[in-house]
């Protein structure tokens, strides 16, 4: 298997992508985050993280139409390209096929 | 809505942003930020929005939003950049072994130079912190002599008007005070008119200069005093009693700094009036200081001091010896003249002008930073030559990077940077090292450095230009040498032992244990001289001779302390004398009695008639002081240098005469060493005052053979002292410490040199090390066919060792005739020289060649005892 080179965090934003699917930008991803996993992120960490999955390939951008919200400036839409997809579900086949093999005993033992 | 107040982010923030983001980025970014900030103005109020605002845009400064860094040619000038750092630590990391030897010698190198650099900043830094420091002048006789006339300074104020103030100091004397019943001997109160102030710029914490010192049995402390003995209460309105004399605390001032050259604690009124407004013009008592006013030239008035001579000095003086013209005493050798010494030169020019218990020496400075230099020296070239031995491996390196298109410049910058580390790695150990080793070079050089004057911005900025230097001087050889291959040369291996640098690496050795050598060469001969001097025969009972100090304190019951003191049956015998051995011993003058006065100045002191007996001095002709006989405070006895001095083939019963009266010589004694083993025996007169617990001649001091049991005495006697003159702390010393005090500083140079020659010794001795593997490694397929042909271990061992041993023996052939010369300089300055024998060259020369051996031994063996197999069946 290729190997996905994904950070945890960065396979968070890309997950959230996904999910808010063509309004993905800074703030909505930052919402979101919040919302969902209760993590408190800066919005410089948000930005970098999605430029980083876009310089892999993982995402793809565009600029969206102009507003009056936001002192007039565009936002920066991204969205989910077929590799991106991949990597998530590559993701999480490997994952699954893992937490299948784990012994019955260790789990239970664990979330008793 | 448009008369409405909307929240706005601020905008120096939005400039900053501006400022740094990349285009590309910004609208995205900003767009977001003002999304926040609404939001946030919403639920948590303008202000909270505002800071976040500011805290986002902070956090957005990232490498990848700064604008600027996309320029393609500044990146990739950038990236080389980064490259040759990472290339360098690579390379580093590969080379442990040699990274390690480098960076250790390195260090060791700067560490000694930041101390010393510290060092010689403390000694130039003596006297300039005085407000009009350059003005002040110190009046000393012929540069050396520091005691002046009593009127001096007065007279030269009313008559010159270039003069802008003067005063007069004596000391450093200790004084003892009696507060309440407790009695306190203090050291360094000096005498001080009061125009002390004028002239040096004191800082009142308490009183004023004004009046401060006018009146007679006046003090003013420094604070370390002040708060010593009136912790929490002011001082001054206190009385203290001194001698009997009720002395009033009038002011508290600020200590002088550690470095000046009267380190005085507390300066005490000139006593008597008349010590102002009469004297002798010949007699010479007191230190004068006159402040100059500005624009007055120095040389200019010392003209003038020799009218001023004419004027008022120029009766006494040829009374005084003997001449009926002024000119022709000035065109005598009998003459002498004032000149003006800038006191911030005192510290290390004029030693015999200090107060303070030890001078500077300007010889010592050079010394040090001669030795530091050539620490740093051995150390530069350690790296130079493992750098230039290493360049064979690296020459494939160079080929590739040139033939990749790399441009000359681009190489010599890699091994600059490489060579940049490595000195700044040796920076920051250098920095601990010398923390470190702060309270062991405060032991050697006798100061007291904190750790916070190592770091000050002014080391710092000396550091990074020595960082620099050498960088500049252990980078560039290798730096220019491996940049200048051919890459055809390089790549074909055509260069692969370096051969063309192994001329310069072996000279390199070679210099570096000839600085070795010398070092050890110095030390061994700086430690046989004090040895030679401390065995010389003194011509006295040095061992056991106690000295009681003070003793006209006891003032009547000087009797009855002696025959105190020889109650005690560990005492042998009791004398009286105004000094002792090692101490100063003035100066006088006789003359002949006769139609041809002779003029001779003889060392002078007093003694009681147990003198002889307690000091074991021998006696070589005639008889010593009789207490039968009260006529013998007529009577003189003279060494047989003065005898020889004055030329006399029968001393008995010739005379001397001074201003108190015709002195006829009763005996000579045999030389003894009265003051220092530095200088040859002087023309000594002893002259005999049975009550030298009231001398009018100088201090008094008893001398007391001690047989043994020594603290037993000293409780003893601690207590008689404290029954009989209570007002006085008891002093003592014993002659032979007093002695070895005069050597210290020879003491402490030898110290010094142990230290730094083992250091230079262990740099090179790191260098060498390093180069002997790097040399073996590169001869191993040789000696393994030697091997394989049938040479023995022994053989193959002496081989290499031989060639170390050409490279230290040449080093010798330099550092022998140096230190010679050198050497025979330093000595100059002792009266009691030692032999400079072969043996003192010989033993360092060996002594360093056996330390290399053994430094080399040990891979010699390895690779000789090598299986040759390994070594032959690798290519």
């Amino acid at each position: 298997m290729q190997r996905i080179n994904l950070g945890e965090f960065e396979e968070l934003v890309l997950l959230i992508t996904a999910v808010l699917h063509e309004n993905a930008y800074g703030i909505s991803v930052l919402q979101e985050i919040e919302a969902q996993t209760g993590r408190q992120i800066n919005i410089s960490a948000v930005h970098s993280a999605l430029d980083r999955l876009e310089q892999k390939g993982y995402l793809k951008s565009y600029l969206g139409g102009a507003t009056n919200e936001r002192g007039g400036r565009r936002k920066r839409l991204f969205s989910v390209t077929a590799s991106g997809a991949k990597a998530l579900s590559d993701v999480k086949e490997m994952r699954n096929t893992l937490y299948d093999q784990i012994p019955k005993v260790t789990l239970k033992l664990n979330f008793v | 809505m448009t008369d409405q107040h909307l929240p706005e982010p601020p905008g120096w923030a939005l400039k900053l942003l501006h400022w740094y983001c990349k285009p590309r980025y910004l609208e995205a970014i900003e767009g977001d930020l003002y999304e926040l900030f609404d939001l946030r103005c919403q639920s948590a109020g303008e202000k909270v929005a505002r800071r976040g605002f500011v805290w986002d845009v902070v956090r957005f400064f990232r490498w990848k939003y700064i604008k600027g860094l996309e320029n393609s040619k500044r990146l990739n000038q950038f990236d080389m950049w980064k490259n040759y750092f990472k290339i360098s630590l690579r390379s580093l990391w590969r080379q442990k072994f040699y990274s390690v030897i480098n960076i250790t010698g390195l260090s060791v190198g700067i560490a000694c130079c930041l101390l010393i650099i510290i060092y010689i900043k403390h000694e130039l830094s003596y006297d300039r912190f005085w407000k009009d420091g350059d003005r002040i002048y110190r009046i000393a006789i012929n540069d050396r002599g520091p005691y002046t006339p009593t009127r001096l300074g007065s007279f030269l104020k009313s008559d010159y008007p270039e003069v802008e103030s003067y005063t007069r100091l004596n000391g450093l004397y200790d004084f003892s005070f009696a507060i309440g019943d407790n009695v306190f001997s203090e050291p360094g109160g000096s005498l001080a008119d009061s125009t002390v102030f004028e002239v040096f710029d004191v800082k009142f914490i308490e009183g004023t200069p004004q009046g401060a010192l006018s009146e007679p049995n006046t003090v003013v402390l420094t604070k370390s005093v002040a708060d010593k003995y009136f912790p929490h209460e002011t001082a001054v309105g206190k009385i203290i009693k001194s001698s009997g004399d009720a002395v009033k605390i009038t002011a508290v001032v600020e200590d002088p700094p550690a470095n000046s050259h009267m380190p005085f604690k507390y300066l005490v009124a000139m006593p008597h009036e008349y010590w102002a407004t009469t004297g002798w013009w010949t007699g010479n008592n007191f230190f004068t200081y006159v402040k100059l006013a500005e624009g007055a030239s120095e040389e200019a008035f010392e003209v003038k001091i020799l009218d001023f001579m004419r004027k008022h000095m120029a009766k006494d003086l040829m009374e005084t010896y003997h001449y009926d013209n002024f000119d022709d005493y000035l065109a005598s050798d009998d003459s002498y003249r004032f000149t003006l010494v800038p006191i911030q030169e005192i510290h290390l020019n004029y030693p015999r002008l200090t107060l303070a218990e030890s001078a500077g020496d300007m010889d010592n400075i050079y010394i040090f930073s001669a030795v530091a230099f050539f620490i740093l020296l051995i150390a530069c070239i350690n790296f130079i030559n493992l750098s230039t031995a290493r360049s064979g491996s690296r020459s494939k390196e160079v080929g590739i990077r040139k033939v990749l298109g790399s441009v000359r410049g681009e190489l010599i910058r890699q091994f600059m940077v490489e060579s940049f580390l490595i000195s700044i790695f040796s920076l920051g150990l250098a920095i601990l090292l010398s923390l470190v080793a702060l309270p062991y070079f405060n032991d050697l050089s006798g100061k007291q450095f904190q750790s916070m004057d190592l770091i000050t911005m002014d080391n710092m900025l000396w550091l990074t230009l020595l960082l620099t230097a050498v960088g500049i001087i252990a980078g560039s050889y290798p730096a220019l040498y491996l940049s200048s291959f051919k890459p055809v040369a390089a790549l074909k291996g055509e260069l692969k032992s370096g051969k063309s640098g192994s001329f310069l690496r072996k000279a390199l050795v070679s210099f570096q244990f000839a600085i070795s050598i010398f070092l050890v060469i110095a030390t061994v001969i700086v430690y046989q001289q004090i040895n030679h001097m401390t065995n010389q025969k003194l011509g006295f009972n040095s061992s056991n001779t106690m000295v009681i100090k003070a003793g006209s304190a006891l003032k009547d019951s000087g009797p009855f302390f002696r025959s105190k003191l020889l109650e005690n049956p560990n005492i042998g015998s009791v004398a009286a004398s105004t000094t002792y051995p090692s101490q100063f011993v003035g100066d006088w003058g006789y003359s002949t009695v006769g139609d041809v006065k002779d003029n001779d100045s003889l060392y002078t002191m007093f003694a009681d008639s147990y003198y002889l007996e307690t000091m074991g001095v021998e006696l070589a002709q005639g008889r010593f002081f009789s207490r039968e006989l009260a006529s013998d405070t007529a009577s003189i006895v003279l060494n047989e240098a003065a005898v020889r001095e004055l030329g006399w083939d029968d001393p008995i019963g010739q005379r001397l005469e001074r201003s108190e009266g015709v002195l006829t010589v009763i005996g000579v004694v045999k030389d003894f060493n009265f003051s220092s083993l530095k200088r040859k025996i002087g023309s000594l007169a002893i002259r005999y005052d049975p009550e030298i617990h009231k001398t009018r001649w100088g201090s008094a001091y008893y001398l007391a053979r001690v047989n043994g049991n020594y603290q037993e005495t000293v409780n003893y006697l601690n207590e008689l002292w404290g029954t009989t003159a209570p007002e006085e702390p008891f002093d003592y010393d014993f002659v032979d410490q007093a002695f070895a005090k005069l050597y210290e500083s020879e003491a402490k140079f030898g110290k010094i040199f142990t230290v730094f020659s083992a250091l230079a010794i262990l740099i090179a001795c790191l260098g060498l090390f390093a180069m002997a593997a790097y040399t073996l490694e590169k001869r191993f397929k040789e000696i393994a066919i030697r091997k394989v042909l049938g040479a023995s271990v022994f053989s193959i061992t002496t081989l290499v060792l031989s060639d170390f041993t050409k490279l230290i023996l040449f080093g010798s052939i330099i550092a022998v005739p140096l230190a010679f010369y050198v050497m025979n300089q330093w000595l100059q300055e002792f009266a009691y020289r030692m032999e400079l024998g072969i043996v003192v060259f010989l033993m360092p020369v060996l002594a360093v060649t056996l330390l290399a051996w053994l430094t080399v031994i040990y891979q010699s063996l390895k690779t000789a005892t090598g299986n040759p197999v390994n070594a032959l069946k690798q290519e």
